[in-house]
């Protein structure tokens, strides 16, 4: 199961990650917000979601909170996408469902092995 | 026989890639190491088979009674702390989430006990949160050695830098330095 659910509102990091992802026969999906992000899940999509923190309404926490209430948990593995700055540590209660933190900008073959890392888990 | 040298990891946040940098080439060692990683609960055997095929050493998940060896890892699984009994026996519990996870490193590194003839080995990987700095001061009191993730190594800083402001940290390394230092401090395990 080689599929990746890009949540991010930022058109430009939604277009390069699935550039990036796709050139390595990866199956990408996407969403502009944390709500397109359940749509997505409530479709049946499994697999790696790579998360923005950062987005108006419902933030990355907001929709990981929700994904874990709909028990959209099980079978996900979840890596946000941060900034430069250190998450906020008030969302430490949701920190065991998310299994790593990238930086961006990206570094192609630092996003690509790190992805490749987490699918192997889901393979 | 109990092991000679108790190498506790706690890994949240970006802990997993991490530990696998550690372990690959890691020879088998005369010690026991014990990993508390944050993470959901289906993901256990996943990452024990992940750690498992870079590793010399045998990685096993942890189970409730079992008596810790040298040249063996075990992963705490999800959603039980993990203490050790007199440093040697594995006592697994539900209880209430410390510092919000289950298990906690904390609550691990606070069962060790000074004794004679024993090494112990705290390591504070990449996470989010405080989970381990209060294990980390526990570990130095009794005489323990205290390592926390270099900053630019970490996918997230917070852990290691919670453990490192508490002044009871001896060593900070990147994963590269913590795996040489981890097989000349304890030694191999004589084929």
């Amino acid at each position: 199961m080689r599929r990746v659910l890009v949540v991010d509102d930022e058109p430009m990091v939604i277009y390069s990650v699935k550039r990036i992802l796709e050139s390595a026969k990866i199956e990408v999906h996407t969403a502009d917000s944390g709500k397109a992000c359940l749509e997505e899940l409530r479709k049946g999509f499994k697999g790696l979601i790579l998360m923005d923190i950062m987005m108006p309404g419902m933030d990355g926490w907001d929709t990981i909170n929700e994904i874990v209430q709909e028990g959209f948990a099980e079978g996900n593995i979840i890596c946000m996408l941060t900034g430069k700055e250190e998450p906020d540590a008030k969302m430490e209660k949701l920190k065991e469902y998310v299994l790593d933190y990238i930086r961006k900008p990206f570094d192609k073959d630092q996003l690509l092995t790190i992805v490749g890392d987490y699918l192997a888990y889901l393979e | 026989m109990k092991p000679s040298s108790i190498v506790i990891i706690g890994s949240s946040g970006g802990g997993p890639r991490v530990l696998k940098e550690i372990l690959n080439d890691l020879p088998v060692l005369n010690g026991a190491i014990i990993i508390i990683q944050h993470m959901p609960q289906f993901l256990n055997e996943l990452i024990r088979e992940s750690l498992g095929a870079c590793s010399k050493m045998s990685v096993k998940i942890a189970q409730n009674g079992e008596q810790i060896k040298n040249g063996t890892i075990y992963i705490a699984p999800s959603e039980m702390h993990l203490e050790l009994i007199n440093n040697v026996q594995i006592h697994l519990y539900r209880g209430k989430k410390v510092h919000f996870v289950c298990p906690s490193i904390d609550v691990t590194l606070k069962s060790l006990k000074w004794e004679f003839g024993i090494r112990h080995i705290g390591i504070i990987l990449s996470g989010l949160g405080q989970d381990g700095a209060e294990g980390i001061s526990y570990l130095k009191k009794i005489g323990g050695v205290t390592i926390a993730q270099s900053e630019e190594s970490c996918a997230i800083y917070g852990m290691p830098k919670e453990a490192i402001a508490t002044g009871n940290v001896d060593l900070i390394l990147t994963p590269d330095e913590i795996r040489e230092w981890l097989t000349e401090l304890i030694g191999q395990t004589p084929n």
